[in-house]
């Protein structure tokens, strides 16, 4: 199963202040904040993070049919980042997603699947400007935030 | 403090999130905060830190778990303001 995410960053600014005291400890465990605190694109460390948690976590509760609010259980490892990609894992309890992310200056886009070898086989589509008649089309996943439509086919 | 006096401090919270506003009208306790209100997932942090600061509390990890509808939150708070 994929799941997907995506991140408007302009939006993203408008929408959240995660310098909010508290906002990260909610979020982030030591780790990750080490991560986000310790670069020099600590903004955009924050949203790569999330949007891996995000896209683990709605294959997660599409299979369990669990909803819950705990990004701290949601564990980002493995993280390497090249020029504009990057590539890790998230484990949720027992599980593990394996995530692949791009991102530029407007957004950041991840898919996850419980295979490595799926991530590779999916066609993704983003577009700021969304087809009225998108779900025909069938998309495996479908993300939405501020002014970007991210479909995952497989 | 009552139920009705909850949802009141609640309500102007959550507005501040809710990408529904139409649905902030009909607020009740079944009110799912994502289905319903259309609040961001980011902002569900948002959300717990304002409820944590109005209320003067502190919700824990396990608590913000099942913090996604009116009636869970209300059910948190009354808790947590009940153990202070």
């Amino acid at each position: 199963m994929i799941g997907n995410d995506i991140v408007d960053l302009e939006q993203a600014v408008i929408d959240s202040n995660w310098k909010r005291k508290g906002y990260l400890d909610k979020i982030f465990n030591n780790e990750e904040q080490f991560m986000i605190t310790s670069g020099i694109c600590s903004s955009l460390m924050v949203w790569l993070l999330w949007s891996m948690k995000e896209s683990a976590y709605k294959i997660y509760s599409r299979e369990t049919k669990i909803r819950e609010f705990a990004p701290l259980k949601l564990k980002c490892n493995n993280l390497i980042i090249y020029n504009d990609k990057a590539t890790g894992k998230v484990s949720y309890e027992d599980e593990v997603y394996f995530t692949e992310s791009n991102f530029d200056k407007n957004y950041v886009h991840t898919i996850a699947s419980t295979k490595q070898e799926e991530l590779e086989k999916v066609r993704v589509k983003i577009t700021d400007q969304a087809p009225p008649d998108y779900k025909m089309t069938n998309p495996n996943s479908v993300s939405h935030h501020g002014a970007y439509l991210a479909l995952v086919y497989l | 403090m009552d139920r009705a006096e909850l949802i009141a401090r609640l309500t102007p919270i959550i507005a501040t999130y809710a990408q529904d506003k139409d649905a902030v009208a009909s607020i009740n306790e079944t009110t799912d905060f994502i289905k319903d209100l259309k609040i961001n997932s980011a902002n569900l942090v948002d959300v717990i830190l304002d409820v944590e600061e109005e209320f003067d509390i502190e919700i824990d990890n396990l608590s913000m778990e099942r913090m996604l509808n009116v009636n869970a939150a209300i059910e948190i708070i009354e808790d947590k303001l009940k153990t202070k």
